[in-house]
C-alpha cells in the first residue's frame, strides 16, 4: 500500500524538531567537534522554506514549507538514474536507494522536480526514507513523532487526500480579521 | 534497551525514551506516553545525543592556578574541591552572615530545588537567579491578584477548550516559560474560534490569528488597559462573576478610564478599530484565555503590565472555567518546590537585609531571590556584602544586564566556584569549576512548571570523567555546611521528596510519571473550600484583587498603570534623534535556549551567527544588505550581528538575538562581549517592585561593520 509524507505549511511552526529527530534518526553515531567553523553532520534530508512575510490583502502572512524527498509514484530520479541505484520499496512504495550502487552522478538532482537529492560526504545520495524500519512496527516517522503541530503526517495517499479536503472545509468556517 | 526519562534541555520536561546500545545512546525520541509531552520533542531536547557526547565537556574539578581568567587550571579532587568551596562559605558566614554567601542558578531545569534549599538551609537570602525577569513576576503577580498560580487549560479536562486564546508577547508555538508545551497550545488552537496574537513582528502564527496586534515595545499596559476601558465602557464584562468574586472593579475602571482606545491607539501605534475588536472578542467569546510571556516581564514597567493584562482574565471571568486559566491540582507528591525547596525557613533579618530587599519588595521578599543587578553593581562599585558566591548552570555575564559591570562584579568576589557542562565565559573567572553531569547522567525527579505532572530523570548512560549531578554536588555542600538539612545519599533525598506521594524513588523511577489529568483536575475551586475555608479565593479579601490590598502594603500602587519606557521617541526626543530606532533583544530561535547550545554542531549549523532582524526599508536607508555584519548602538556600547531583512514589523523597530557567546573562541571572554545584547543593555532603571531591567524597549542605531562614524 502507497505511503506519502505530507507537509502541512499552514502548520508548521518552523521549530526545526523534525529536522534535528531526522538527523537523530539517519545520522550515525555523530562524534561532534566544539565548532569553529560549524559543520553539519550528514545532509539535511528535511529542509524548510520560508514563505514570506507578505501581504495578503490587510493582513501580512507567513508561511514555513518543510520539505523532503516526496516519494513520486511515477520518480523521475529512478528512471534516470544510471546505474539503477534508486528504487522502490515492494511494501510501502517508498523511494529508497542503493548506496553501493549510487556512483555520485547527481542525474537524481538534475531530473527532480523538487530539489530534494542530497550528498553525503562521500557524495552519495542520500534521499528520506519515510523511516521505513518505523512504518515497518506501525510507529509514527522521527519528524512525525517530534512535530508538535501536528505539521507532519504520513498515510496512505488517501488518508492524505481526506485530510487535506477537512482542512479546506475548516479554513472557510473561520472568518479573519 | 530503552529507558523511560525527562528531558532537562529546557524547562518543559518532555518524556522521553531513549535507547542505550552497548553503553551508548543509539536514538532519542519522545515518549508518546507522557501525559504532558505527548510523544513530541524539540531540536534542543533531540540534539542532546550531540550535547553530551561533546568532547568539551568539563571532566573534572578544577582549580584556578593562575590569575583570574588567565585559564590555567589544575585538576583536583572532589573533596578537596568540595573542602575548598563550604570551607570559604563557613568562614565568609562566620565572620559576615548568612548573607554574605550568594548561591546563584540559571533556568529552571528541575534543580532550582536544590539551589533554594541550599541556599535557604545556610540562611542566606541571597539567591541569584534571572526568574526576576523571567517567570517569577508571573508567579507573584498571579499569587497576589488571584491567590494561586495560574495555567491556561489547553487539554480540555473539563470538556471545553479555550475559544479564544491571547498569546501575549509569546510564541508558545516555541517556547514553554509556564511549563504549557506547544504539543497543547497547537492542539488547542485546531479547536480554538480565536487567536488573538500581540507581538511586534509577524511569527509563523500570524496567518492564523484573527487580529495581529503589534505594540510599540514597553506599550503592552498601556494596551491591556485600553482593552479594559473598552470592556468595562461597553459594560461586557462578566456582571455576575464580577459582583460577586472580583474586588475593586470601580476603583479598576476609574483607572482604566484614563486610557481610552484612540489615547492607547496614540501611545502602541495600533490603530484604535483592533484595539476595540481585540477587546470584544476576548470579552464575548469565552471561555478565554491569556498565554503571557516573557517579555513583559522584561520590562521596567512589567508588573503593572502583568497586572493589566490579568485584569482582563479576572474581569471576563475567565477564571477556574473550563478553558480559561485555571490553578491546577498538584500531582501527588504536591509542589516539590515549594515543600523540599522552601522548607527551610530563612531568618526575617536576613530577608530584610537580602541585596535588593529594600527596594524591589514583590520579588525580593525571601522568596523569589535578590536583585542580581544591584549585586553586581554593589560588587563593582566596592561595597563588597557578598563575599563567595556558587553557580549552578548559569552564566551571569549573558543573563544579567550590562555585562561589563557584572564582569567588573565578578572580578571582585572573593571566591567565586562554578558547576556547569562547559568552561562558559562566567566559569573562566572562578576559582573553582566543577563538572556536572548531563540529565542523561543523572537520576533525578523533574518537577518542570507544568503543574500538574512530575516524571522521573533517569540515568541513561555514565557522565564523562568525573562529572556529577546537580542533586549530588548540592547534597555534599550542603553536608558539610548545614548538614541537618541534608541527606545521606541522594537516594534518601528523593524518597523525601517524594513523601507526599507515598512511593520511594525505585518505584517512582519505574512508574516514571505521576500526573493529575483529566477527572482528578477540578474546576470552580473557589466554589469550594479548596483554596480556603468558606469558598473564594486565597487572597486577603478572598476576592481576586483587582485592587491589590497585597501591593497596597507593599507601598506600591494597587492599580495598574502606563508609564513610557526610560528610553522612547516620547519620553527621551533628544536621545531618539541620536539613536532613532527602537531595540528589542527579544530574538529568540527555537533551537537555542539563552545561552546554551552553541556547542552543538547539528544545531549550531542551522545558525552558527546571531542574527539581527532589520526590516528592509531601514536596511536600505542604512546601506545593510542580507548577512551584513552590522554594529547595534546604544549609549551603553556596541555589539555586532548579522542582519537579516524582515518586512514582517515596523521599520523602526530593530529586534536582536540574546545570549551569544562562542563557545569556540579564545577564553576567557569566549566573545561574550562581541555579540551578547546585554553588553549594550541599562543596569540603571528597574521595574519598582519586580527590578525587571529593560530588554525589550531601548533606543538603538545600526551601522554596517567598517563605517563607523
Amino acid at each position: 500500500m502507497r505511503k506519502v509524507i505530507f507537509y502541512d505549511k499552514d502548520k508548521c511552526i518552523s521549530c526545526y524538531a523534525c529536522v534535528i529527530a531526522c538527523k537523530v534518526k539517519n545520522d550515525s553515531a555523530p562524534i561532534p567537534v566544539c565548532p569553529p567553523e560549524p559543520e553539519p553532520y550528514g545532509p539535511d534530508l528535511i529542509n524548510i522554506f520560508q514563505f514570506g512575510p507578505f501581504m495578503d490583502g490587510d493582513r501580512v502572512n507567513q508561511f514555513f514549507q518543510p520539505a523532503s524527498c516526496k516519494h513520486c509514484a511515477d520518480a523521475p530520479c529512478i528512471k534516470n538514474c544510471p546505474e539503477s541505484a534508486i528504487y522502490k520499496d515492494t511494501q510501502f512504495d517508498i523511494t529508497v536507494v542503493n548506496r553501493t550502487r549510487c556512483i555520485g552522478c547527481q542525474t537524481c538532482l538534475q531530473v527532480c522536480p523538487f530539489g530534494a537529492p542530497a550528498f553525503d560526504e562521500m557524495g552519495k545520495l542520500t534521499l528520506c526514507n519515510m523511516c521505513i524500519d518505523r512504518l515497518k512496527k506501525k510507529l509514527k516517522t522521527a519528524c512525525e513523532g517530534a512535530c508538535p503541530a501536528g505539521a507532519i503526517k504520513t498515510g496512505t495517499d488517501k488518508e492524505i487526500s481526506i485530510m487535506q479536503g477537512r482542512k479546506v472545509i475548516e479554513k472557510i468556517g473561520k472568518t479573519q480579521i | 534497551m530503552i529507558i523511560k526519562s525527562t528531558c532537562k534541555s529546557c524547562h518543559g520536561g518532555c518524556g522521553v525514551l531513549i535507547t542505550i546500545k552497548n553503553g551508548l545512546i543509539t536514538y532519542i525520541e519522545g515518549d508518546p506516553d507522557h501525559p504532558n509531552s505527548h510523544g513530541t520533542m524539540c531540536a534542543k531536547g533531540l540534539a542532546s545525543i550531540q550535547h553530551v557526547n561533546n568532547p568539551n565537556r568539563l571532566k573534572y574539578p578544577l582549580k584556578r592556578k593562575g590569575k583570574k581568567g588567565e585559564g590555567k587550571w589544575k585538576r583536583i579532587s572532589w573533596e578537596e574541591a568540595l573542602e575548598t568551596i563550604s570551607g570559604k562559605m563557613k568562614e565568609a558566614i562566620a565572620e559576615f552572615g548568612s548573607n554574605a554567601v550568594a548561591i546563584g542558578q540559571g533556568t529552571t531545569r528541575g534543580y532550582t530545588r536544590y539551589t533554594t534549599r541550599f541556599v535557604n538551609s545556610i540562611g542566606s537570602g541571597n539567591r541569584l537567579t534571572p526568574g526576576y525577569v523571567c517567570f517569577l513576576p508571573r508567579v507573584f503577580i498571579n499569587k497576589a491578584m488571584f491567590g494561586g498560580r495560574l495555567y491556561s487549560d489547553l487539554h480540555g479536562w473539563g470538556g471545553e477548550y479555550p475559544k479564544t486564546i491571547i498569546l501575549w508577547a509569546k510564541q508558545a508555538e516555541w517556547v514553554n516559560d509556564n511549563g504549557e508545551l506547544s504539543v497543547n497550545f497547537l492542539r488547542a488552537l485546531e479547536r480554538a474560534k480565536n487567536l488573538i496574537i500581540v507581538d511586534p513582528r509577524v511569527t509563523a502564527l500570524t496567518s492564523r490569528a484573527t487580529i495581529w496586534l503589534n505594540p510599540r515595545f514597553g506599550t503592552d499596559a498601556a494596551l491591556a488597559l485600553g482593552m479594559l476601558n473598552v470592556i468595562m465602557n461597553e459594560r461586557i464584562h462578566d456582571h455576575e462573576f464580577v459582583n460577586d468574586w472580583c474586588y475593586g472593579f470601580d476603583q479598576l475602571k476609574t483607572r482604566a478610564k484614563a486610557y481610552p482606545p484612540e489615547k492607547v491607539a496614540k501611545i502602541t501605534w495600533i490603530p484604535e478599530r483592533k484595539i476595540i475588536q481585540a477587546a470584544r472578542i476576548f470579552a464575548t467569546d469565552i471561555p478565554g484565555t491569556i498565554m503571557i510571556g516573557n517579555p513583559v516581564e522584561a520590562q521596567t514597567n512589567a508588573t503593572q503590565t502583568l497586572r493589566a493584562i490579568m485584569s482582563l482574565l479576572a474581569i471576563t471571568g475567565n477564571i477556574e472555567r473550563p478553558g480559561s486559566s485555571v490553578q491546577w491540582i498538584p500531582p501527588p507528591t504536591g509542589n516539590i518546590q515549594v515543600q523540599f525547596g522552601s522548607e527551610i525557613p530563612i531568618s526575617a533579618e536576613n530577608i530584610k537585609t537580602l541585596t535588593g530587599a529594600d527596594k524591589y519588595k514583590l520579588i525580593c521578599s525571601g522568596k523569589g531571590g535578590c536583585h542580581p543587578d544591584t549585586l553586581f553593581k554593589e560588587l563593582k562599585e566596592g561595597n563588597t556584602k557578598v563575599k563567595v558566591m556558587h553557580l549552578a548552570g548559569s552564566n551571569p555575564l549573558c543573563a544579567y544586564a550590562n555585562t561589563r559591570d557584572v564582569l567588573a562584579g565578578i572580578l571582585k568576589l572573593e571566591f567565586l566556584s562554578v558547576a556547569d557542562l562547559f568552561m562558559s565565559p562566567t566559569a573562566e573567572y572562578a576559582d573553582i569549576v566543577l563538572p556536572v553531569a548531563h540529565w542523561l547522567e543523572m537520576d533525578d525527579i523533574g518537577d518542570m512548571p507544568a503543574g500538574f505532572v512530575v516524571s522521573a530523570v533517569n540515568k541513561a548512560v555514565d557522565p564523562p570523567g568525573e562529572a556529577w549531578p546537580d542533586n549530588k554536588i548540592f547534597n555534599e555542600l550542603g553536608n558539610r555546611v548545614a548538614p541537618q538539612y541534608w541527606f545521606k545519599d541522594i537516594e534518601e533525598m528523593l524518597d523525601y521528596q517524594l513523601k507526599k506521594s507515598k512511593i520511594t524513588w525505585k518505584q517512582f523511577s519505574k512508574r516514571v510519571y505521576l500526573a493529575s489529568t483529566g477527572d482528578k483536575q477540578i474546576y470552580y475551586k473557589y466554589k469550594t473550600d479548596y483554596f480556603r475555608k468558606n469558598h473564594g479565593f486565597n487572597t486577603d479579601t478572598g476576592k481576586i484583587e483587582l485592587y491589590s490590598t497585597a501591593f497596597k502594603k507593599m507601598g506600591y500602587d494597587p492599580l495598574p498603570y502606563y508609564v513610557e519606557p526610560e528610553e522612547s521617541p516620547y519620553s527621551t526626543p533628544e536621545l531618539y534623534k541620536e539613536f532613532p530606532l527602537i531595540l528589542s533583544t527579544g530574538g529568540r530561535v527555537p533551537y537555542y535556549f539563552h545561552g546554551q547550545y552553541r556547542q552543538i554542531p547539528w544545531l549550531r549549523a542551522l545558525q552558527p551567527y546571531p542574527i539581527v532582524q532589520i526590516h528592509p526599508d531601514t536596511a536600505k536607508i542604512h546601506g545593510i544588505e542580507k548577512g551584513d555584519w552590522v554594529w547595534i548602538e546604544t549609549q551603553r556600547g556596541r555589539i555586532k550581528q548579522k542582519a537579516k531583512l524582515f518586512e514582517g514589523m515596523d521599520p523602526r523597530y530593530v529586534i536582536a538575538q540574546s545570549s551569544w557567546w562562542y563557545p569556540e573562541k579564545r577564553g576567557p571572554l569566549h566573545g561574550v562581549l562581541e555579540s551578547n545584547t546585554n553588553v549594550i543593555t541599562s543596569n540603571e532603571f528597574f521595574d519598582p517592585a519586580t527590578g525587571a531591567p529593560n530588554f525589550r524597549a531601548l533606543l538603538c542605531k545600526i551601522y554596517k561593520l567598517g563605517e563607523d562614524k
